[in-house]
């Protein structure tokens, strides 16, 4: 049995997946913060799974984000090279909110009185310009005992080149300060650029009391329910971990909820045979896309959290899968501004007070109420019934808008559903066609709450061809966990000119990351003969900075092949290629222990193959039609129906439009298809 | 329903989205040029500025990473519109700029590009962006320099002349630029960049009025300048009425020691933000002086602060907006006066109508930050490689304090923005040099009831045994950024040089190639921002905060914020 858990906002979602009969579960509880242990205890005695039968298990948590956006972490101290103390509070000078002249910078984390520096150099080569001065060391220890700090990161010069000044240093820490947690950064990233790489060893010093504490916490009780399996969890580079890893590296689990839905939506484009996707995953208060290409996510390590278009952010030098996020989603209010322009969000009505429909005290119009108006929600089954919403709620709150712009309610919901659909084109052209790609070779799939709803619209204004609904599109986040492997990254910054001479040298550095990795997952207790390992070099042009991650299949004995793909990956990402040398300057290695996925059971047509009903859905453009009202288990299998129409099913609604095809296939998607 | 004289009926909605598609335009192209630069100045430090006008030149949406270039591409357009006319434009062409007098141009090292965009036949807009080039030759490498004298000596001008022709490019051209400018691969690399940002530009814009009409997207343009004017007006109306003025003196221009003056009368009524600079010195012998176009930008940059900062900028933004300047100033050089470090003169223009004004809008603008850009080329030889390796950077210092916040440390001046500075980690890997220390600047200035914050010290030690040199612009050396209300004015920007051999260190705010030996350290600082109010009615435990950060001594402590021993003996 495979069970997968993820934590949000307002519900604990568990899903679970027998093996032997490729059969799917759900359940779900209340989450319960902060104690979020008892809501995954909850929705597991409610799924009615043998906690012994469980032989693999993965958990989402947003543990990390959450003790990181409410500063609710220890109080920490940073060491690091003498004359670098400052470095974490300059960040990169930059002033992104550019005529705002009372700017503010975000604080750093750490304070600077608790910044402390040793004497010690490494130049760039990685060579010792300066011996560590225990000295100096040791009157450091001296004030971090008077602090009374709970953790420290250490983060020297160059120690992506040569970590020894960097581990010593460490190690004298964690001897002389037991119960203090001490994060080296080079155990976390070997990537240059001090700034981004200490803000990376800060944040997890941080977040590791607080993380490791509840991964302790959640082990005992899983154990105690009789769960005897390794437990890992979701990382943010789309694969897991061990708990025992990641109470050491919580970095790792600052994206680990949202990826869930990105490894889902990739296994099933592999099984369905549609390796190039977007996805669109709305929520209450925004929408997420990230781009897979080939079947490959993206990963970035140039993640900074709470960075905006007026904020500069804190960096996190992890491996982060690369989704674009914006502040569109079903809660996000409809207003106008002081010119008297409509807009959408970001603000967000959230969980709580919630939609004006949803009765609880919202008054303001938000896109769920639109949707209600437009006929485009069914008001008697929302969440499944779960949520009694109220249509005059919804046009009540409407009515201001509608009056501001001159337009009848119906009108103004119309306008806010086409604002908040142009919101979320720019976040899906940011992940395609900003990077290089034409939408228009890729599927769109889309999940959450809100996706089957905005997605057809969405698809045709992007002139996609094909919409896929995966199953349970509100549960997918963690439906996708169930697909994910353990998976480590291995990075190291070294500038190699790409020429066959060097080849040897590269060759060696590889194999070095390799047996890295090996003695990594050794040590978390798999079988070395498990793991498997790609090699990927962050490639560029010498004298550029911009990068592009080059696969190195095999063996290194010539560039030739990576220079070529190289050449094709910067022209499609930066539109030209030169004829000039090419350099690595990152070695990447992706170590994973590939897990059998048992096969999804093909779903049976069970329903009665009739719609439920039919009611006056508002369709923008296309008009007021009567459309024809599906419960998702009643669809004929691999039959077309045609537009209009919508589907519920108890946590979400998928619009069909005039002039598209919905076909229920074998694995229970649902693929619309677009006209033209 | 939105209509105007072209008669294109839009509903509300689709306007909107119009208006936004437009604004994605400017963004797409400044994100399409950050990707295809070589050059770590473009895509860096974001030295440059995309966008699209109307077919009369007037701004419509731009994307920029820096303040510095608010609104000059327009005037390269308008300048292009002047000298081409409509009917000597095709299709495919493109044309280059740089002329600081007349062509929109600030330095030579500025270029700018524009596209005529047509749909059908006619002309619809232009797209254009205006890029920092590391090179376009003249006597120094880098191309600017503190001790040039005439603009001859400043590089390559391009006078508004065509780089394509109806698709085809201008070969004769592009082999002069490879010819005149010590790094042709590069330069020419970021030619083809802007090119294709422009094409980009020009191909989204025709993409939207295939969409929607052009007819449509016209009506759009003018509700879009027509909204930007209202909000703009709105933000007005809450500014004091009234005439404000300042002085103040530009520390030298690079060639003599004596300051210069400058002055502004700004007269804010009901509808119009007037800023007269009548009574400001004569252009300059050095090339501290800047053009038109750049007190333009000056102006609209410290205008936005006050009236919307978070709006998208475009022409209609700055309708209420009115300079005057007589010609021949230090703000409004004519030809041939050389103008190759414009920029601080240009910021200095904004700080002075920022330094009239703050004291009456203080929920807008903080007090008097280090303003330079503090830029410096550092050249040497790369030890390891052997290859001359020339670092071109701005540097980041020390903002004022508001009327209710302690300012920030460690942020690039108002003409930058979204500029990175370059990692110790890189710069040390890259240039061959070693950097001793990079941390808050602690030296006293910028004391108040809310205290500046701190500027910089980054220290460049030099590795190669054949050494190397430094050029240097720091402003506001000698005059120092202005406190408010009985703050401190803040600390001075400076470089100073310590010799290995023992003799006396060397300090100044210009530089022009001062020489470095192997072991030289080339200290570069930025000032600490202004302070807001009295230093002694500053909140005591604030003061024990900044003694315990080690920003403030005991001995500031006890004879700026006047605190007891009594009091001090709370720290413990």
């Amino acid at each position: 049995m495979r069970l997968a858990t993820d934590i949000g906002g307002t519900f604990t979602d568990l899903v679970y997946l027998d093996d032997e009969t490729g059969r799917i579960g759900l359940a779900k509880a209340s989450s319960t913060p902060p104690a979020f242990a008892r809501g995954i205890m909850d929705a597991l005695r409610k799924s009615g799974v043998a906690p012994e039968s469980v032989d693999h298990f993965v958990h989402g948590t947003t543990v990390v984000i959450n003790a990181l956006t409410e500063r609710k972490g220890a109080p920490t101290a940073l060491v690091t090279t003498l004359g670098c103390r400052d470095v974490l509070a300059i960040g990169r000078g930059n002033r992104p909110d550019i005529y705002n002249l009372k700017f503010r910078k975000q604080e750093p984390f750490v304070p600077r009185r608790r910044r402390y520096e040793v004497t010690e150099r490494m130049n760039y080569k990685g060579e010792v310009v300066t011996p560590l001065d225990l000295e100096s060391l040791e009157a450091v220890i001296a004030q971090l005992r008077a602090d009374g700090v709970g953790a420290v990161a250490v983060s020297v010069l160059h120690s992506y080149a040569n970590p020894a000044h960097e581990r010593q240093a460490a190690a004298r820490l964690r001897e002389a300060l037991p119960g203090v947690n001490v994060t080296a950064s080079s155990d976390l990233t070997r990537e240059w650029r001090e700034y981004e790489r200490t803000s990376t060893a800060v944040l997890n010093a941080y977040v590791q009391p607080v993380a490791s504490a509840y991964l302790n916490e959640l082990a005992a009780d899983l154990r105690a329910e009789g769960v005897t399996c390794r437990l890992n969890a979701m990382k943010s580079n789309g694969g897991t971990q061990t708990f025992e890893v990641l109470a050491e590296q919580p970095i790792h689990l600052v994206e680990s909820g949202p990826v869930g839905g990105v490894i889902g939506a990739a296994a099933i484009g592999a099984a369905i045979g549609v390796p190039d996707l977007i996805t669109l995953d709305i929520g209450g208060t925004t929408a997420k896309c990230t781009l897979i290409d080939g079947g490959a996510i993206k990963i970035t390590t140039e993640y900074r959290i709470e960075r905006d278009d007026r904020n500069a952010g804190y960096s996190i030098k992890a491996p982060v899968v690369d989704i674009v996020e914006i502040g569109a989603g079903g809660g996000s209010i409809a207003w106008i501004d002081q010119g008297g322009a409509l807009k959408v969000g970001p603000k967000s009505a959230g969980a709580v007070p919630g939609p004006a429909c949803y009765n609880r005290g919202g008054t303001q119009p938000t896109v769920t109420d639109a949707n209600l108006i437009a006929g485009r929600i069914n008001p008697g089954y929302f969440l499944g019934g779960e949520i009694d919403v109220s249509i005059d709620a919804a046009r009540a709150a409407m009515e201001p808008v509608a009056d501001a712009m001159g337009v009848s309610v119906e009108d103004a919901a119309l306008g806010v559903i086409r604002i908040a659909n142009a919101n979320m084109i720019n976040a899906l052209k940011l992940v395609s066609v900003r990077r290089g790609y034409d939408p228009r070779d890729f599927a769109l799939i889309a999940f959450g709450g809100g996706g089957p709803m905005h997605a057809a619209a969405l698809a045709a204004e992007l002139r996609v061809g094909k919409v896929i609904i995966p199953p349970a599109p509100g549960h997918f986040s963690a439906w996708g966990m169930l697909m994910t492997d353990p998976m480590q990254d291995f990075i190291q910054t070294a500038q190699t000119a790409a020429d066959d001479a060097n080849a040897a040298k590269a060759e060696a550095i590889f194999a070095s990351l390799e047996r890295e990795a090996v003695a990594f997952f050794e040590a978390a207790g798999a079988d070395p003969a498990e793991v498997s390992i790609e090699r990927f070099g962050d490639m560029r042009y010498a004298g550029q900075e911009h990068t592009v991650r080059v696969a190195f299949p095999g063996l290194l004995q010539t560039f030739a092949d990576p220079v070529a793909s190289f050449h094709g990956l910067h022209e499609r990402a930066y539109t030209f290629r030169l004829d000039t040398p090419t350099e690595i300057l990152n070695y990447h290695v992706v170590a994973r222990i590939p897990t059998v996925k048992p096969a999804i059971a093909p779903v049976e047509a069970a329903g009665s193959g009739r719609p439920k009903g039919s009611r006056m859905v508002d369709f923008d453009g296309e008009g007021r039609l009567e459309a024809a009202i599906w419960e998702r288990a009643d669809l004929p299998l691999g039959t077309p129906v045609a537009g209009p129409a919508v589907i519920e099913e108890p946590a979400s609604t998928t619009v069909i439009h005039p002039g598209q095809r919905v076909t229920l296939d074998r694995m229970g998607n649902l693929i619309i298809e677009l006209a033209g | 329903m939105t209509t105007t004289q072209s008669g294109a009926a839009l509903d509300p909605f689709t306007l909107e989205i119009i208006k936004e598609s437009l604004n994605a335009i400017g963004d797409e192209m400044f994100v399409s040029l950050q990707r295809t630069s070589q050059s770590p100045i473009i895509y860096e430090v974001l030295d440059y500025c995309c966008g699209i006008t109307d077919e009369r030149g007037q701004l419509v949406a731009q994307g920029n990473g820096v303040g510095g270039f608010l609104g000059t591409m327009a005037f390269a357009v308008q300048s292009t519109i002047e000298k081409f006319g409509p009917a000597g434009l095709a299709d495919g062409d493109i044309i280059v700029t740089n002329d600081p007098y007349s062509g929109g141009g600030t330095h030579l090292s500025d270029v700018s590009l524009v596209m005529p965009i047509f749909v059908e036949g006619d002309l619809v807009g232009f797209s254009a962006n205006k890029a920092h080039w590391t090179e376009v030759g003249g006597k120094d490498p880098g191309s600017w320099t503190t001790d040039s004298v005439d603009i001859w000596q400043e590089g390559l001008q391009f006078p508004c002349v065509k780089l394509f022709n109806k698709g085809e490019p201008n070969q004769a051209l592009l082999d002069m630029i490879e010819a005149n400018v010590r790094t042709p691969d590069m330069t020419l690399g970021d030619v083809w960049a802007q090119v294709a940002s422009c094409r980009l530009g020009g191909l989204r814009f025709r993409e939207l009025c295939e969409r929607h009409g052009t007819a449509r997207v016209r009506t759009a343009i003018a509700a879009l300048l027509d909204y930007g004017d209202a909000m703009t007006r709105i933000e007005l109306a809450k500014l004091p009425k009234g005439v404000y003025e300042a002085e103040d003196w530009i520390d030298d221009d690079g060639v003599g020691k004596d300051p210069i003056y400058c002055r502004v009368k700004v007269t804010v009524t009901d509808d119009e933000f007037l800023c007269d600079f009548t009574g400001t010195a004569p252009q300059t012998r050095g090339p501290v002086n800047c053009t038109a176009t750049g007190l333009d930008s000056a102006v609209r940059m410290v205008f936005k602060a006050l009236t919307d900062p978070h709006l998208p900028a475009n022409e209609g933004c700055f309708r209420a907006l009115k300079i005057v300047c007589p010609e021949g100033t230090v703000f409004t050089a004519k030809r041939p006066a050389p103008v190759s470090t414009y920029w601080d003169s240009m910021i200095f223009a904004a700080d002075l109508v920022w330094k009239a004004m703050a004291p009456h809008v203080p929920h807008r603008l903080a007090a008097g930050h280090f303003m330079s850009v503090c830029a410096d080329v550092t050249f040497t030889i790369h030890p390891d490689t052997g290859k001359p390796a020339i670092l071109v950077e701005p540097n980041a210092g020390g903002w004022g304090a508001g009327c209710d916040q302690d300012g920030e440390g460690g942020l690039v001046c108002l003409g930058d923005g979204e500029t990175y500075i370059l990692p110790i980690e890189v710069t040390e890997a890259v240039y061959g040099i070693q950097v001793d220390r990079y941390a808050f600047n602690t030296a006293p200035g910028g004391e108040g009831q809310f205290r500046g914050g701190p500027g910089l010290i980054r220290d460049y030690r030099i590795l190669s045994d054949d050494g190397g040199f430094i050029t240097s612009t720091f402003g506001r050396h000698k005059f120092l950024p202005f406190g408010i209300d009985k703050g401190n004015p803040g600390s001075m920007n400076a470089v100073e040089i310590i010799h290995a051999d023992g003799s006396p260190n060397y300090l100044a705010g210009k530089t022009a190639r001062y020489g470095l030996k192997k072991g030289d350290v080339a200290r570069l600082i930025t000032g600490t921002g202004g302070g807001w109010g009295d230093p002694r009615s500053r909140d005591r435990a604030a003061v024990l905060e900044d003694i315990r950060d080690g920003l403030v001594s005991l001995e500031t402590a006890r004879e700026v914020y006047g605190l007891t021993d009594r009091e001090l003996a709370g720290l413990g």
